[in-house]
């Protein structure tokens, strides 16, 4: 029975949506596309001219589920969602679903169906956050908080004081009074001296201080403290962030579930990878394919990194091992290394992409260098999107730090990062008894140094965060393929079975983010060109 | 007795959602859970002249709470250091907010909840602290009561959040559906251990009992909510073995306590017309009368659940005022 009154519904799509602080900005999306604004208030995008339609399918969904309803939850453990804020499409993909027999085809029900059920079968007895893992804390960490909380009151303060001379001293390297800064440096070192560093705001505080001294004593074009560090250094602190927190393997374990979903149905396939260093996420994908229902088909991996020093062709060595697990699980597997120290040297032509081929291309944590500031030239960013982009790849796979630390204003860059590797930094701390710690602390390190101390082409770390990519890429010809509950559902157990409490995966229009404790810190997206009528494949460069 | 169309909309998706999620088994799709749920990160900067972050109150148990302040026009955008800044007037009310969901669904950040408590900043002109408790079926009775007793006595001992006029914190408990049958539990743990709440604000509190009530079998599945999926929330937040009789479900039914002689703070219950359960939250309204402490009932005849999530009717309108003079009578 409809309940509705579609006559006052009118009311709701011009008021509520909120505006801002600043004066100057445009509409708000939802007042663009005559989205109802109490509605976007709430989560959802559905356009008023919409609603009674929306409406209506969820009355039929309604009726439908009456006939049937112990299906219903059948329904929902078989079936992949898509970006749950479009609730139109959510609802048409909920009717179809549940109109058609399960054994239909059907797009909604995308995905590695052998792969999934052998991943599935592991974990269906697991349970989630059962009483008994939230309780579980090491007496290491009972004494931990013990500790933590006698010297609360005193640590409180100082640590409070050490964030307020942090802001002064980052406001006064922006103004340029470094006479100031100086000997708040000094100061903040001698607080630090009764401030617990081994966890907490001292610990992340210690590194802020160093960036900042680093910025104030040798400069900024002085480069980054990667500008010493040899190829193979970088790569054993990139491993141990690897095993010491989630962050990377929700990184590859996300994108290659979207990868082999695009590559389903093709019989070769092409991944380019913008940043192999040890390979760590192929062996994965590589498996994941031989139990591909039909065969796996040929796979080509491309993967980019900078040349070694010392003579050894590390590229090489890494494809060597990787084709090794390939034939031992009988996958026809290919694999080419592209040197290059920067990623916008890499020209197309270098990848020899085949026409026939299904191309991934892959970026963990790359894209954001190529923001470059060099006025005179055109940002390599452009560069890059606009190869890839003719290249027509079956999906493009983003993962980025969501942060904002890419800002104009030093100051605001300097509070951003304190505010994200301060909460990186607890993340840390929470995944106890992991050797891999140490190492995985200078790599998070190294990254503040150079937010915080560099300047110009030094400067690599330009994170944005998703809202910013999304803009990107769709001004670069690309269209989002969302990710789907079933990575999101798969993504939540690996945390809740290999990670600390603490850690949650979100849904967010699409993109899956990973953070800590409510704060995204990691997102994962997906994209596919935008083929325009008219145009026709041409080869740049 | 028509509802908007968006909200229409809003609730009857949040309908096919949950019953997307409740198992048969009594289980519940946790993960599909969080992928549908739409939500909000906390935001230091000011929109509309409020701010938020999230606090972690409890590490033991991960006891998120999102805190919302009021900008001040001195300070447009604080910083890092400053959120903890102590209040300035001479009264700050601090409503600590348990949001909806059944016991079972929702967090603190979800989008309708964070618009909510937006408002209830500038209503009340009060900070607000939503409390992002422990849920069912996973987490039972009484683990949504412990996470609300410690984020009260964590804002009770929070030098910043002390009105200047007397340096104590100024306390309401304030909850929708679960969250207010949570805020009738803290606020009697409060009593007993002298920790002052000076006013509970219950909107469409989560009551029941064994018996069926006239109420349920009239508007059973006729407005958005089924007995069915009722019971189902009872049993999975009830300790195994109990009914609905528990002190928990039904707090003046035959295991419930008398309130007689105690000093309870004054209530204000929003009961909606066309909810189900209504005469289980009528008759905790009576409870309280019985008992003699002061309370405060607004029967919304034509209203439905969730009426209050979406400011587009008049029954919105008319508890957001009660609410902000509720509060503001003790200022």
């Amino acid at each position: 029975m409809p309940l509705y009154d579609s006559a006052s519904s009118s009311a709701g799509s011009s008021s509520g949506s909120s505006s801002s602080s600043s004066s100057s900005k445009p509409p708000p999306p939802s007042q663009q596309q005559n989205i109802d604004g109490l509605l976007a208030g709430a989560g959802y995008k559905v356009r008023s001219s919409e609603l009674q339609q929306v409406a209506q399918r969820l009355e039929r969904l309604e009726t439908a589920m009456g006939s049937s309803p112990a299906d219903f939850s059948q329904l929902a453990s078989d079936a992949i969602l898509y970006n749950p804020s479009d609730l139109a499409f959510l609802v048409d993909s909920l009717l179809s679903e549940f109109a058609q027999p399960p054994t239909c085809s059907s797009e909604f029900i995308a995905g590695p169906v052998n792969n999934q059920k052998a991943v599935n079968n592991a974990w269906a007895t697991a349970e989630l956050h059962t009483p008994q893992a939230q309780q579980n804390i090491t007496s290491e960490q009972q004494s931990l908080n013990h500790q933590l909380t006698v010297v609360t009151a005193v640590e409180e303060d100082s640590g409070i004081r050490l964030v307020h001379m942090l802001m002064t001293c980052a406001e006064c390297v922006q103004r340029g009074d470094f006479p100031l800064a100086t000997s708040l440096i000094d100061d903040m070192q001698g607080l630090l001296a009764r401030v617990n560093t081994v966890c907490g705001i001292g610990k992340v505080a210690g590194h802020f201080i160093d960036a900042l001294s680093r910025r104030i004593y040798r400069g900024i074009g002085g480069g980054s403290v990667d500008g010493g560090a040899s190829t193979f250094e970088n790569e054993i602190l990139y491993h141990h962030f690897y095993e010491a927190c989630p962050y990377l393997k929700f990184a590859h374990f996300t994108t290659n579930q979207a990868i082999l979903e695009a590559f389903d149905g093709h019989d070769c396939v092409h991944v380019v990878d913008f940043n192999l260093m040890h390979g760590l996420q192929w062996p994965a994908l590589i498996q994941a394919l031989a139990l591909r229902p039909g065969g796996p088909p040929l796979l080509r991996l491309t993967g980019i990194g900078p040349p070694s020093p010392d003579g050894r062709d590390s590229l090489r060595e890494i494809g060597i091992r990787l084709a090794e697990l390939a034939r031992s699980v009988n996958v026809r597997f290919a694999f080419r290394g592209v040197a290059a120290s920067r990623l916008e040297d890499v020209k197309p032509w270098m990848l020899q992409v085949n026409p026939k081929e299904a191309v991934a291309v892959n970026s963990i944590m790359q894209l954001h260098r190529l923001l470059g500031s060099d006025p005179t030239r055109k940002p390599p960013i452009e560069t890059v999107l606009s190869w890839i982009q003719h290249l027509n790849p079956k999906i493009l796979t983003v993962v980025e730090q969501e942060a904002n630390h890419n800002q104009p204003e030093f100051l605001d860059r300097f509070t951003e990062a304190l505010y994200y590797y301060s909460t990186m930094f607890d993340s840390l701390e929470a995944c106890t008894g992991q050797p891999e710690k140490a190492l995985a602390e200078i790599y998070i390190q190294r990254e503040i140094v150079n937010v915080v101390s560099c300047e110009g082409s030094a400067r690599a770390e330009r994170h944005e965060p998703l809202a910013k990519w999304r803009r990107r890429l769709s001004g670069a010809g690309f269209r989002p393929l969302p990710l789907g509950s079933n990575a999101f559902k798969q993504a939540s157990m690996l945390l809740t079975l290999f990670s600390a409490e603490g850690y949650s995966v979100e849904e967010d229009e699409g993109c899956l983010t990973l953070g800590w404790h409510s704060r995204p810190l990691i997102a994962a997206s997906a994209w596919q060109a935008v083929r325009e009528a008219r145009s026709r494949v041409t080869w740049a460069g | 007795m028509v509802v908007p169309l968006n909200t229409w909309v809003l609730i009857s998706n949040f309908k096919l959602a949950y019953n997307l999620l409740r198992r048969p088994d009594g289980t519940f799709n946790r993960h599909l859970a969080e992928f549908l749920d739409r939500k909000v990160p906390a935001n230091a900067i000011p929109v509309d002249g409020v701010f938020s972050f999230d606090v972690l109150i409890d590490r033991g148990t991960s006891l998120l709470s999102r805190i919302y302040r009021p900008a001040t026009a001195e300070e447009p955008l604080p910083n890092v250091a400053e959120l903890e800044k102590p209040v300035t007037d001479e009264v700050v009310p601090v409503v600590i907010f348990f949001h909806g969901g059944s016991f079972a669904h929702s967090s603190a950040n979800s989008a309708i909840y964070d618009t909510l408590c937006r408002r209830l900043v500038g209503l009340c002109k009060a900070v607000v602290v939503s409390v992002n408790y422990r849920r069912a079926p996973e987490n039972r009775y009484p683990c949504a009561y412990d996470d609300g007793w410690t984020a009260l006595k964590w804002v009770n001992s929070r030098p910043w959040l002390q009105s200047k006029k007397d340096s104590k914190v100024h306390i309401y408990l304030a909850g929708d559906s679960s969250g207010g049958n949570i805020v009738h539990h803290v606020a009697l743990r409060a009593m007993e251990s002298g920790i002052d709440v000076l006013g509970n604000i219950l909107l469409n509190p989560m009551f029941g009992g064994q018996e069926r009530t006239e109420s349920e079998e009239r508007l059973d599945g006729k407005y958005f909510v089924t007995l069915r999926d009722r019971d189902w929330y009872w049993r999975a937040y009830l300790p195994e073995g109990e009914n609905r009789d528990h002190h928990a479900c039904n707090p003046f039914g035959p295991n419930g306590r008398s309130l007689e002689g105690i000093r309870f703070p004054k209530s204000l219950v929003v009961v909606a017309g066309l909810d189900l359960i209504q005469d289980w939250q009528l008759a905790y309204v009576e409870g309280l009368k019985k008992a003699g402490q002061e309370v405060k009932l607004l029967y919304m005849e034509q209203a439905t659940i969730g009426f209050y999530l979406l400011p587009n009717n008049n029954h919105f309108h008319t508890i957001m005022d009660e609410i902000s003079k509720f509060v503001a009578s003790d200022c």
